[in-house]
């Protein structure tokens, strides 16, 4: 059960968030050298924005204790599911180059399926596997896309 | 050259063999994304951007247009059947849908809402057929202060328009401007807000950021709402046709919608929530049993799913002779002109008549196949709504992260994916609207592009967006629309003060 106060705390990051991105970006545009040419140099947009970005994240801010707020009334979230879906993806993207397109797919497949309460996992890791198994074939043989293989893909590759 | 002809240019490319079948391909997964909870025709687009990289961009162009078309079709059967929009067009029509779907009457309902979408759909596309180059003469009198002075008409419309705070869509918007801004510069080749990371130069990819919002967030928050949420498939029984009632009832909502559609998606505001729900309070006003609305009554399905359609085709209208797009679908169709080196806009009917007229004659082809798909096979679609929802966002995750890899091949992408999709994820629990994200990622830079060009002709006299009349004219309807909701809120609150508290203060913290 997600309560209206952790709300405007989610709605006050959100505030404090953009506000802290703009001014990333206008220290970041600063500290470049700006190789000024032109009447308008690649500077002044960055700093619009920046601008910008802190003016809506202190108004953020300020409905977020003191305004008007989404799901005034909590709203239940499952956070437990929505860390399983995050990590299946983050797992994915630390494993594919070396595991390969297939195992990182098929990981990521039952992480989700999981997170959505499926416990049938000798089925889904079928699935998975299917399912990552036709995507590298039509990708990679049918439509010249490069899938990596990854070290279980070297198992299977001719020796040379 | 005349518009028939080069229509019938078009109807020469399009009914060739080869592109027939890709405009069959992109309305059947059209259909099938509008059906499928999760997943709509922005999304899908996107990630058939690196499977077109091989494709001719005229059969590429009708595909995408089939899509677009397709999901307007197929979104309706989620609304009436399960009670959950698949796309924002579809929101109205659930209402009256799906309280027609509880009372048996869910065939008739789909039937109205397929048989209203073909009416709105070529009626829609015709008047695009003749509105869209009397929007390219228009064009041509166009300079850089013009069209910097419409892209930010077009950036403020789809952020006060969406969403019920201003704050809220404003953030959204200005987060697609600075995600726009990473990579170099066009003009001066200096790289911006790369922090050293090579992958960064080329910038963002509007694919990637589109994936993460529409798929990745809404995937975490789909998982997070799971447990909480119980889904009721109605099915379809009795009578399939409509009677004789229900048509006399449908026809007249049918045009309307398409009048309050066509125009409202072809101007900048855009978008299809205005039109549906406008059209909604339009029937409701005109019913003679108004009280059925709410409960069942076909008006309420028959107008909005036409205004679905018919803004769907006023949409293209700027899209292909501005080069402006003023929805979600429109700005990743962008994306994918880029991709192919074309710059819609006048020029584009010039030097590439036979995909401009050819994807304008392919949606007539299309609507007919999608009355053909969506009318005496309905029941096939229905049937997906049955795939658990474990499998079929698993599935959604896997394509999600393929399309996002195969972008570049580099792993880059998949973690900005990640990042992005948790972004998502905050905006969908905090009710932030991610449209203008999309659209001011890939907007911002040719907004900047057409302002640096301006003031490189005015020589840096910055007057010269207001001097110019069009220009002038275009900016102050954009600051009435950020300044006008504002003032009218301060008004009301003042009127209230002293009285009864403001309305979200009562609510205990």
């Amino acid at each position: 059960m997600t309560t209206g106060r952790s709300l405007r705390i989610g709605e006050a990051l959100l505030g404090g968030g953009l506000a802290a991105l703009g001014a990333l970006i206008a220290v970041e545009t600063m500290l470049t050298p700006s190789a000024g040419r032109g009447v308008v140099g690649p500077a002044l947009f960055p700093y619009l924005i920046a601008g910008g970005l802190v003016l809506i994240g202190l108004s953020l801010l300020r409905e977020a204790f003191a305004g008007h707020i989404a799901h005034d009334g909590g709203l239940e979230l499952d956070l437990r599911a929505v860390v399983l879906v995050a990590a299946g993806l983050a797992a994915q993207f630390l494993l594919i180059e070396f595991l390969g397109w297939i195992p990182a797919a098929t990981l990521l497949f039952v992480a989700v399926a999981r997170a959505f309460g499926s416990r049938r996992y000798l089925l889904n890791v079928a699935l998975g596997l299917l399912l990552a198994g036709a995507t590298f074939a039509v990708f990679n043989y049918g439509l010249d896309l490069n899938l990596p293989s990854g070290i279980v893909g070297d198992w299977f590759e001719p020796a040379e | 050259m005349d518009t028939l002809a080069a229509l019938g240019n078009g109807f020469l490319v399009a009914l060739t063999p080869y592109n027939l079948l890709w405009s069959a391909i992109g309305v059947t997964v059209g259909t099938a994304v509008g059906v499928l909870p999760g997943i709509g025709p922005a999304l899908t687009v996107a990630l058939l951007l690196p499977v077109t990289y091989h494709l001719e961009p005229t059969s590429a162009f009708i595909m995408f247009a089939g899509i677009y078309y397709g999901a307007m079709y197929g979104g309706s059967t989620t609304s009436i059947l399960l009670n959950a929009p698949g796309e924002s067009g579809s929101i109205v029509t659930a209402i009256d849908g799906h309280a027609m779907a509880r009372q048996g009457r869910g065939a008739q309902a789909l039937a109205t809402a397929a048989i209203g979408s073909f009416v709105a759909g070529t009626i829609a596309t015709a008047a695009l057929t003749f509105v869209a180059p009397l929007m390219v003469k228009l064009a041509l009198l166009f300079g850089p202060a013009e069209y910097f002075a419409l892209m930010i008409l077009a950036l403020t419309t789809v952020t006060a328009v969406l969403g019920n705070s201003l704050a809220r869509g404003l953030g959204s918007l200005f987060l697609g401007l600075a995600l726009g801004l990473v990579g170099i510069d066009m003009q001066t080749g200096q790289a911006r807000l790369a922090f050293g990371v090579p992958e960064l130069l080329d910038g963002i990819d509007t694919v990637v950021v589109a994936v993460g919002l529409f798929a990745v967030g809404e995937t975490l928050y789909v998982a997070s709402r799971y447990r909480f949420e119980t889904e009721e498939i109605f099915a379809l029984k009795g009578s399939k046709w409509m009677s004789r009632e229900d048509w006399s009832r449908s026809w007249k909502p049918w045009l309307r919608g398409t009048l309050l559609g066509f125009p409202i998606g072809a101007l900048p505001a855009g978008g299809s929530e205005i039109p549906t729900f406008l059209s909604y309070l339009v029937e409701k006003r005109l019913a003679k049993k108004p009280e059925e609305f709410g409960h069942g009554a076909i008006e309420a399905v028959a107008g909005p799913e036409a205004a679905n359609n018919a803004s769907a085709a006023g949409v293209l209208a700027p899209l292909l002779s501005l080069g402006l797009p003023t929805s979600a679908t429109a700005a990743i169709m962008l994306a994918a002109f880029q991709q192919y080196g074309l710059q819609p806009g006048p020029t584009l009917f010039d030097s590439n008549p036979e995909l401009v007229w050819g994807m304008i004659a392919s949606l007539y082809v299309g609507n007919v196949l999608l009355l053909l798909l969506n009318l005496p096979l309905v029941g096939m679609w229905v049937k997906l709504l049955v795939i658990p929802r474990p499998w079929l966002y698993a599935g959604i995750l896997v394509f999600s992260t393929l399309g996002a890899y195969t972008l570049n091949n580099n792993v880059v992408d998949l973690v900005i994916l990640w990042g992005i999709g948790l972004v998502g994820f905050g905006m969908r629990v905090l009710n932030v609207p991610v449209a203008p994200c999309v659209v001011g990622l890939i907007l911002g830079p040719l907004a900047e592009q057409q302002f640096r060009r301006a003031l490189a002709i005015s020589q840096g006299d910055p007057t010269v967006f207001v001097s110019h009349p069009i220009s002038a004219v275009l900016l102050a309807v954009a600051v009435l629309l950020v300044v006008g909701p504002l003032l009218l809120r301060r008004r009301n609150r003042n009127a209230a003060a002293g009285g009864t508290d403001r309305p979200g203060t009562t609510s205990t913290v």
